[in-house]
């Protein structure tokens, strides 16, 4: 059962300038991207920085309002909800953000943060803020004991799991991850990594767990949609993807992540080429400028995105020529 | 951990508490206040500030004066008055009516002090034949007989009175016997109340208008910023002169308090606050905490006023105390220009009453030298406060 459906969104960013302050372009950020989330499923979204990943999630959780295309929660459709119909929905997916540093109110203790959240959703009475609050420190694994510290005494793990715990206060049944690892150090990475998979267990979390980070999705996630310049280039699932990946650009990315088995790590392929401008994307494939095996087509049609195997979507016109997953020798 | 604690231990604070510089100017602008402050109490009654104390246009630090001023004061201080009062019917009321300040008339039957009165007038018959008393040592022991027969006349003070009266003299007098100390002192309370009350309002008004207009765009951005590029393209001074204008010229009952003053510089004081809180807000509202707070479904005077403008704090900080040096500077030249504080002293007053008895012209620069010091300090400290607060704040600068 689908619990969140997108279809065919849409997102252009008007640019201002010139002598009216008019708008002079758009950079079309997300570019009529469709998929559906299940329950219980962890799906990831994988791509180069500014390809459209945050803005792709802040979509889902209407922090950004659609250009076009439609977001449905349980069946319903949210996308132009005003925001009292969409307070119930506020209540059932929630959002960690990228930068542990900025994602917490310089001025609130810890404890108040996750305690407005808690006391404005009435999730406990009064009396039993604390006891709440005590309850999701301890799940996050943060010291109940520095409940009234600022963010600034905490380190950047520990704020991220606070940031965790305020999403999980309205206990939610959805949570959109936007790279919540990539900016902390590595040791503390899996830590944290640990901690989200504990939870979802525990909440039986739905969850898009954005990164730019192969392995991590690959670690982590049921699916994975791989997206280039607001356009989701493939889908797929995430048993074998050294083995699966069919798109030039996803195995670009895996080699860009060499893993420790020598054998796959023949793959690399090195990513040359200029990525194109997001304010006027190319007419063909937006991958063309940079893929080994373009071809004219490709410079002048954007493929669609075809179904090859049971979940398994691609858009590339020279991988949906060949009845045969391309494998490394043929790269 | 208490809030102020956590203030005071705050990067910022530690940042401003190094600056020794700051830390003196901080000194002395609690200095300021804190004689506001009493001021406001009512520690100085009206005629310390309001009456005359003494001869007019006298030096201050008790400086001697030359002969023909010691003549002058001589005659005038209390001579006349006694002499005036001893013609009443009822000596005895007339006599206790009057003061020069704290002085009083010597405790002394009626009759003696008529002979002390003759006495003087003798003398000053006698004084009045020499041409010039300057150079002439005859006249010079004249001039100072004269002088101590006339101090028969005014009680002894002690105490507190005889603190008040030479306090009132310290700095001198201006052109109509009042204390200079004691206005200048008076004008802190003036100036301060002034500066606090515009900046108060000022600071308010531009971060709700400046957060307002930042968080929710759109229209409301845009009849802000409408507002204040139409205010801002006005010289600010005019627009002060028109406003106060206006109510001097209207005859309303307003005129005489400080209300024209205060709405001339409401109306165009909250402009800076406005532009900076505006273009803090535009980056906060990225914020992370800002957009997770969205998220959670908060309202949007929610997230304005708990996640927003408390960290514009340090901008409004900053932004209040440059307004208070702002108004009072403005508040100086209102009042300079006869458009400002009436019915009590300021600064401005003073200097403007400096330049029309023509002080400077004949060398007295004790009014306008006072007035100008006072506010010169005040200002400067203010001046150093704000650039060490927007050091502390500057995450760039150590
Ligand atoms: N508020 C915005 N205004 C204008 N352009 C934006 C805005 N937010 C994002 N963009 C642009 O949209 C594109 C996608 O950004 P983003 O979704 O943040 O990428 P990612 O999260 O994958 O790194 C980028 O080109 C970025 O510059
Ligand atoms: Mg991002």
């Amino acid at each position: 059962m689908a619990l969140l459906e997108v279809e065919n969104l849409v997102k252009h960013f008007p640019v201002r300038g010139g002598l009216m302050n008019r708008v002079i372009k758009q950079v079309h950020a997300v570019n009529g991207v469709s998929f559906s989330v299940d329950k219980g499923e962890i799906v990831g979204i994988v791509g180069e920085s500014g390809c459209g990943k945050s803005t792709l999630g802040k979509l889902i959780v209407r922090l950004l309002e659609a250009t076009a295309g439609a977001v449905k929660f349980d069946g319903h459709d949210i996308t132009h909800s005003s925001p009292s119909a969409l307070l119930p929905f506020r209540r059932r997916m929630q959002m960690i953000f990228q930068d542990p540093h900025a994602s917490l109110n310089p001025r609130m203790t810890v404890g108040a943060a996750v305690r407005e959240v808690l006391a404005f959703h009435q999730i406990a009475a009064r009396g039993e803020l604390n006891t709440k609050l005590d309850e999701l420190f301890t799940q996050v694994g943060v010291n109940t004991d520095s409940k009234e510290k600022y963010p600034h005494e905490f380190s950047g793990g520990q704020k991220q799991r606070v940031g965790i715990a305020r999403a999980l206060a309205v206990n939610p049944e959805f949570i959109i991850a936007d790279e919540p690892v990539s900016a902390l150090d590595v040791s503390i990475q899996a830590q944290v990594l640990n901690v989200l998979m504990d939870l979802k267990a525990e909440f039986n979390l739905t969850m898009l767990f954005i990164s730019h980070d192969l392995k991590v999705i690959d670690h982590f996630c049921d699916r994975m949609l791989v997206m280039y310049l607001g356009f989701v280039v493939e889908e797929m699932p995430c048993q074998d993807i050294h083995a699966d990946a069919l798109h030039p650009y996803t195995r670009a990315l895996l080699g860009a992540n060499p893993v420790s088995d020598p054998d796959k790590r023949s793959e690399l392929t090195v990513l040359e080429g200029e990525v194109p401008s997001p304010y006027n994307p190319p007419q063909g494939c937006p991958f063309a400028t940079r893929c080994d095996l373009v071809t004219d087509q490709c410079r002048q049609e954007m493929p669609p995105l075809v179904e090859l195997d049971a979940g398994h979507r691609v858009a590339c016109w020279e991988v949906n020529k060949t009845p045969e997953p391309i494998t490394a020798a043929e790269v | 951990m208490s809030k102020l604690q956590r203030i005071l231990n705050s990067r910022e604070a530690r940042k401003l508490f190094r600056d020794k510089i700051a830390v003196v100017a901080l000194v002395l602008i609690a200095g300021y206040l804190l004689i506001a402050l009493l001021l406001m109490c009512g520690v100085l009654p009206p005629k310390a500030y309001a009456d005359v104390v003494g001869p007019s246009n006298s030096r201050g630090l008790f400086l001697s004066e030359n002969a023909e001023k010691r003549y002058e004061i001589a005659r005038t201080a209390m001579l006349g008055k006694v002499k005036r009062a001893l013609q009443r019917e009822d000596v005895e009321v007339a006599l206790d009516e009057v003061h020069l300040g704290w002085l009083r008339v010597a405790e002394k039957p009626p009759e003696e002090l008529k002979s002390i009165v003759e006495e003087s007038l003798e003398l000053q018959r006698q004084l009045k034949a020499f041409e010039r008393l300057d150079d002439d040592p005859d006249a010079k022991a004249l001039l100072t007989a004269f002088e101590q027969k006339t101090n028969q006349l005014v009680a002894p003070l002690s105490g507190a009175d005889y603190f008040m009266h030479n306090a009132a003299l310290l700095l001198g007098t201006d052109a109509q016997g009042r204390s200079i100390l004691f206005r200048a002192l008076y004008s802190i309370k003036v100036a301060i109340q002034i500066g606090v009350v515009t900046a108060l309002v000022c600071v308010l008004i531009g971060a709700l208008l400046g957060s307002a207009a930042g968080y929710f765009g759109g229209w409301v951005d845009y009849v802000v910023v409408w507002l204040y590029t139409t205010f801002s393209s006005i010289p600010n001074l005019v627009l002060l002169v028109i406003i106060a204008y206006a109510f001097t010229t209207s005859g309303s009952d307003a005129k005489d308090t400080l209300l024209p003053v205060y709405i001339a510089f409401c109306a165009t004081f909250w402009i800076g606050t406005c532009r900076v809180v505006r273009g803090e807000t535009l980056k906060l509202k990225q914020m992370e905490y800002v957009q997770a707070a969205k998220t959670a479904g908060f309202g949007s005077f929610r997230v304005l006023f708990r996640h927003i403008l408390p960290n514009t704090s340090h901008l409004m900080l900053i932004n209040f105390s440059l307004l208070l040096i702002g108004a009072i500077k403005s508040e100086v030249i209102l009042s300079y220009l006869g458009l400002g504080v009436k019915g009590q002293p300021s600064w401005g007053l003073m200097i403007r009453d400096a330049g029309n008895n023509g002080d400077v012209m004949t060398g007295f620069f004790w009014q306008i030298g006072t007035a100008t010091a006072f506010m010169f300090v005040l200002v400067l400290a203010f001046n150093i406060l704000s650039d060490a607060l927007q050091d502390a704040f500057d995450p760039k600068h150590l």
